[in-house]
C-alpha cells in the first residue's frame, strides 16, 4: 500500500502532455514517411489503374511494369549506373584524401599550420561563385568528363573538420610509440591511425555517399555528353517536365492501354533514387550524428 | 639519442620542415588542392568589373577591359531588382522564422514519448527527407500537391475546397511552400542535436523538480528549455550566418531552382536563381559574376558579425 501511494500520480496535465505529444510525434511521422510510402505504392500499381485515382495505403493492380522498363529503358538503366560508379569512386577518393590531409593538418607541431586552417575556413565561407568556378572547369579540362563528379569534392571543409575532431582524440602516445619504434610518419599513419579509423571513414562516407548518390547539379551544367548523365540529372529532368499540366493530360492520353506511363516511370525512379538511401541509413546512425554536433560546433 | 647529439640547439627552420616532411606533404596536398578549386575561382571575380567575353577561356579573365560598376549598376537599376531583393530577404527570413522553431519542439516532443521504441522509430523516420535530393523532393510534391495530387484531390472530398488549388503554379503559394517543404526535409536532422542536448541532462534534476511539485510542463519549462539554451544560441548563430542559404530550412537556391517555374516567378526568383539564370542560360557571365558577388559579400558579413554577437553572448565563437 505504501509503494502504490508513494509512486507519482499520473495527473490530468501528464495526460494533456501525452496527448499533445502524441500528436505531434504521430503527425510528424505521417507527414515524413506516407509521401514515400505512396509513392512505392503507386510504382507497384497498373499505371491506367492508377489514373483512375482511389488509391492510398496499397496497390490495386499489382505490377512491377513500371521497374522493369525501367530497367529495360537505356538511358535509365545508364543513369543509374553512372550514379553507382560516381557514388563509389567519389567516395573512396574523398574518404582517402579527407583522411590523408586532415592527418597532416592534425599534427600541433605542424609549421605553418595556423595558415593552413586560415586558408580552409575563408574557403568556407568565400567562393568566386558559379562562373569563375565553371570557367576554371573548363580551362583545367574537367567539363564533360567522368572526373568533374569526383575530384572536385575530394576534399570540403566540413569534412576536414570532422577527421581533426577525431584525430584529435586519438592518443597523441599512440604515434609517439611508433615513433620511438622507428616509424616513420607515414608508416604510422597508414599502419597505426587507419586500422582505428572506422568510424572516420564510415562518417565521411555516408556524407560523401549520399551527395554523391543524389548528386544532379554538376551533371546538368558541368556535363553535355548524355552517357554520363546520372540518375538524379534525368529525374530532375523528368520532373521539371511534367511540372507543366498541359504536357502531363497529353502525356497520359498517350500511354492508354499501358501498363506504364511517365508517372509511374517518374515514381519508380524516385524511388530507386530513395531506396538504397531507405536501406541504409538507418544503419549508421551514430556516425552522422557524431558529424552533425562536429559540423554544428566547427560551422 | 638524436636529442642530446644536436647539443640541445634549436634546429633551424629547414630541419624542422625536412623532420616533419611527411605531414607536410599531406597537409600541403590539402592546401594545393584549395588553391585550384576555391582561390583559383576567387580571382575569378575579377570578371564582375571587367568586360569578359568567353571565348577567351579562363586567362581572358585578366586582359578583358575594366569597366568598373557597370554590372552592379546595371542590376541595381534592373527593372526586377527590387522584387528579386524582396524575394530574397523574404524567404530567407520567413524560413528562418517559421523553421527555426520547430526541431526544438520536435526534439522535446520526442524526449517525452516514454515508449522507447516508439520514439526511437519516430526519431529515425523524422530525418530521412534530409538524405533525399531537393530533385525527389519536388517530385513528391508534383505527386502530391498538383492540381490531380493526393491532397487536392483530399480537400475536394472533404468538402474544404470546390476546385483544385494550384499549390504548385500559383504565385500565391511559393513562400508557404518553401517553408513548408523546408521544415519537412529539415526538423528531423535539426532535432538530433537538440535531442542529444536534452538527453544529457542530469536525470536527478527531473528527480528532484518532481519531488517539489513540478509537473511535466513545469519541467520542460524549467529544467529542459534552460538546459538546451546554449545549444539553441549555438545553432541559431549558425542559421543566420547561413541566412541567404537557407538556415535550417534546406538550401533556398534549389527550392527556388526546382519548385519556381514560370508561372510563380514572381514570387520564387531569388538573387542566386537571377545569377545563376543570367549566366549560365544567357551567358551574360560578368553581370552574373558581379550578383553572385554581391550576395557572396553579404553572407560573409552575416557569417561574421553572426559570430562577433555568439563570441559577446556566449563567450564564445565558431571560429
Amino acid at each position: 500500500m505504501l509503494a502504490r501511494r508513494n509512486r507519482i500520480r499520473y495527473t490530468r496535465e501528464d495526460w494533456l502532455v501525452d496527448i499533445v505529444v502524441y500528436i505531434i510525434v504521430g503527425v510528424v511521422f505521417f507527414i515524413t514517411s506516407y509521401p514515400f510510402y505512396y509513392s512505392l505504392v503507386i510504382s507497384l500499381n497498373n499505371a491506367q489503374d492508377t489514373a483512375r485515382g482511389g488509391i492510398y495505403f496499397w496497390p490495386r493492380m499489382w505490377t512491377f511494369a513500371s521497374y522493369s522498363s525501367f530497367f529495360g529503358d537505356a538511358t535509365w538503366l545508364f543513369g543509374l549506373l553512372v550514379s553507382v560508379a560516381r557514388t563509389i569512386v567519389g567516395t573512396v577518393i574523398t574518404v582517402m584524401f579527407t583522411m590523408m590531409v586532415s592527418y597532416g593538418l592534425s599534427d600541433r607541431k605542424l609549421i605553418f599550420r595556423k595558415g593552413y586552417m586560415g586558408l580552409i575556413i575563408f574557403s568556407m565561407y568565400f567562393s568566386g561563385g558559379l562562373i569563375p568556378y565553371y570557367m576554371l572547369l573548363r580551362s583545367i579540362h574537367l567539363l564533360d568528363s567522368f572526373l568533374v563528379y569526383v575530384i572536385p569534392s575530394a576534399l570540403s571543409a566540413f569534412f576536414i573538420f570532422i577527421a581533426l575532431s577525431f584525430y584529435d582524440g586519438i592518443p597523441g602516445e599512440l604515434r609517439e610509440s611508433g615513433m620511438l619504434d622507428g616509424a616513420s610518419d607515414l608508416v604510422i599513419f597508414i599502419r597505426i591511425i587507419l586500422p582505428i579509423s572506422l568510424p572516420l571513414v564510415a562518417t565521411i562516407a555516408i556524407f560523401s555517399g549520399v551527395g554523391q548518390w543524389n548528386a544532379w547539379f554538376d551533371s546538368a551544367f558541368f556535363v553535355k555528353n548524355k552517357g554520363l548523365r546520372t540518375l538524379g540529372y534525368l529525374l530532375m529532368e523528368t520532373i521539371n517536365q511534367a511540372n507543366v499540366p498541359t504536357n502531363a493530360q497529353a502525356a497520359l492520353q498517350s500511354m492508354a492501354g499501358s501498363k506504364v506511363s511517365p508517372f509511374s516511370i517518374r515514381v519508380t525512379a524516385m524511388m530507386i533514387s530513395v531506396i538504397p538511401i531507405l536501406c541504409i541509413y538507418p544503419f549508421l546512425q551514430r556516425y552522422f550524428i557524431t558529424g552533425l554536433t562536429i559540423g554544428s560546433v566547427k560551422g | 639519442m638524436t636529442g642530446s647529439a644536436m647539443g640541445g640547439r634549436k634546429p633551424s627552420l629547414p630541419q624542422r620542415l625536412w623532420r616533419q616532411r611527411t605531414m607536410q606533404l599531406f597537409a600541403l596536398a590539402g592546401v594545393a588542392f584549395l588553391l585550384i578549386f576555391s582561390y583559383a575561382p576567387m580571382t575569378g571575380l575579377l570578371m564582375a568589373f571587367k568586360d569578359f567575353r568567353f571565348e577567351k577561356g579562363f586567362s581572358g579573365i585578366f586582359t578583358a577591359d575594366w569597366v568598373g560598376l557597370k554590372w552592379i549598376r546595371e542590376f541595381v537599376m534592373d527593372y526586377n531588382f527590387s522584387q528579386l531583393l524582396r524575394n530574397t530577404i523574404v524567404i530567407s527570413v520567413l524560413k528562418m522564422i517559421c523553421t527555426f522553431p520547430v526541431p526544438i519542439l520536435l526534439a522535446i516532443a520526442i524526449n517525452e514519448v516514454k515508449v522507447s521504441p516508439v520514439k526511437r522509430v519516430v526519431q529515425t523516420v523524422s530525418y530521412l527527407p534530409y538524405f533525399i535530393s531537393w530533385v525527389v523532393v519536388s517530385g513528391l510534391c508534383i505527386q502530391f500537391l498538383s492540381s490531380t495530387g493526393v491532397v487536392n484531390t483530399a480537400m475536394i472530398k472533404l468538402g474544404w475546397i470546390a476546385k483544385p488549388l494550384n499549390l504548385l503554379s500559383g504565385k500565391q503559394y511559393f513562400w508557404g511552400l518553401a517553408v513548408f517543404t523546408g521544415i519537412w526535409k529539415e526538423m528531423g536532422w535539426w532535432s538530433i542535436i537538440f535531442l542529444a542536448a536534452i538527453t544529457s541532462v542530469d536525470q536527478a534534476m527531473y528527480e528532484a523538480a518532481t519531488i517539489d511539485g513540478a509537473g511535466r510542463l513545469g519541467r520542460i519549462r524549467y529544467i529542459t528549455f534552460p538546459s538546451i539554451a546554449p545549444t539553441v544560441t549555438v545553432v541559431l548563430i549558425l542559421a543566420l550566418g547561413n541566412l541567404l542559404g537557407g538556415g535550417l530550412g534546406g538550401s533556398t537556391f534549389e527550392q527556388s531552382f526546382l519548385l519556381g517555374n514560370t508561372a510563380n516567378r514572381e514570387t520564387s526568383e531569388i538573387i542566386q536563381t537571377y545569377s545563376f539564370r543570367m549566366g549560365m542560360s544567357k551567358g551574360r557571365y560578368s553581370y552574373a559574376t558581379s550578383i553572385g558577388m554581391l550576395q557572396s559579400i553579404i553572407s560573409v558579413l552575416l557569417v561574421f558579425s553572426s559570430n562577433a554577437v555568439a563570441k559577446r553572448v556566449s563567450g564564445r565563437g565558431l571560429f
